[in-house]
């Protein structure tokens, strides 16, 4: 078993490999990540997004363009819990910079920005209604992590776990998933699971405690009676979304969708318990 | 001077009795209920039958509505399950909890 460590898109990065050849491999899945970041980042003025977001109309490449599309599609999806336009609330609620950089604690209160604006792609060209602005952080990890593990996957079984986003290419894995009390762990074959909580990328602003999950409904992180929630599925962006999705909902009806799309999910609540569903047992 | 003032009562009189009893005829006090006209009395139960028919139908419509919206909801949600399972983009991999140690940890990314 090989295994190769690095830091991009704000998170710690990990690629398993079961070969005994992977050196060529591991530097392939890693300049893959640098790629996508410097497409995808919305830290980074040079990055395709980010002249997306200035100009407001963009001609793609095939990246940013799919990963918009699946996006957009996810939103539909999820009747708009996951939504990528959630970048200006983001902003508003004190995440405007690489999270190591956010201030853990300012007196001024956050604001909100609304989201759910319009965004039309025509061929390869994709515009911005005023006022839209696209985040991918969750999602471009994902799209990432995918991406890397077929990379890899040429190389032989292997695991990618992009700070939570975890996809994994033949054989099976064991998946440690944090709970209210310790470590659950999954056993995974080929498809991905991703984690979405309150717990890691939090401040405090004007005396409240916020963190990344926007609420699009609502313009602001949501106030979910959940700590996190870990979603399987076919693939990272799938799981990414849908565990977010679940997150937004809450733990009655995230359960109760869990067990109605059939998405094997471990769901932590404030309160202190663990729920499984999905047909996990 | 007095019998011809005698005179006008008596006259206003016998024209008050005069209408009196013509308004206790025209009002035919001797008719029962039993010689009532047959063709309203047969409208008066047509009603009352068709009354009793509109409530009976009222509560057949109400009852097959009922049916109606259970199943239309069956439906509805069959409907939602099925593009439901079509969102979460087909089915989900193979997983199930071990008691192996992890060789990774999935974090709040």
């Amino acid at each position: 078993m090989k295994r190769h460590a690095f830091r991009a898109m704000g998170t710690d990065v990990e690629l398993l490999l079961d070969s005994e050849n992977g050196a060529e491999a591991f530097a392939a899945a890693e300049a893959e990540f640098e790629r996508l970041e410097a497409l995808l980042s919305r830290f980074r003025d040079d990055s395709e997004l980010s002249r997306l977001n200035r100009d407001r109309t963009l001609d793609a490449s095939p990246d940013l363009l799919h990963l918009t599309e699946l996006a957009l599609d996810a939103r539909e999806r999820t009747g708009g819990r996951f939504d990528p336009t959630v970048h200006d609330a983001l902003v508003a609620a004190g995440y405007d910079r690489t999270f190591e950089l956010v201030p853990r604690r300012a007196e001024a209160a956050a604001g909100t920005a609304a989201c759910g604006g319009h965004v039309r792609i025509e061929g390869t060209r994709i515009e911005l209604d005023d006022g839209a602005r696209l985040d991918f952080g969750g999602i471009g990890k994902g799209f990432a992590a995918d991406r890397a593990a077929t990379l890899l996957a040429a190389a032989g079984p292997c695991l990618v776990n992009a700070g939570g986003d975890v996809a994994v290419r033949g054989g099976t894995w064991p998946v440690g998933v944090q709970t209210a009390r310790g470590t659950l762990t999954l056993e995974l074959s080929d498809g991905a699971l991703a984690t979405s909580g309150r717990d890691r990328r939090h401040w405090r602003r004007g005396g409240h405690d916020l963190h990344h999950l926007i609420d699009p409904r609502t313009g602001r992180p949501s106030h979910a009676d959940l700590i996190r929630v870990t979603v399987v599925g076919v693939d990272a962006v799938v799981a990414e979304v849908w565990a977010k999705a679940l997150f937004l909902a809450g733990a009655d009806a995230a359960v109760a969708e869990a067990d109605l799309l059939g998405l094997p999910s471990v769901i932590t609540t404030k309160a202190g318990s663990t729920l499984l569903a999905g047909g996990l047992r | 001077m007095t019998s011809h003032v005698g005179r006008l009562y008596a006259l206003a009189l016998a024209i008050l009795v005069f209408f009196l009893t013509w308004a206790a005829v025209a009002a035919h006090p001797w008719a029962t209920s039993a010689t009532r006209d047959p063709r309203i009395a047969a409208l008066v139960a047509r009603e009352q039958r068709i009354r009793h028919e509109s409530v009976a139908v009222r509560r057949i419509v109400n009852r097959r509505w009922a049916v109606y919206r259970r199943q239309l909801h069956a439906r509805q949600a069959q409907i939602v399950a099925a593009k439901h399972a079509q969102l979460a983009s087909g089915p989900a991999p193979s997983v199930r909890v071990v008691t192996l140690a992890p060789l990774t940890i999935t974090r709040t990314s």
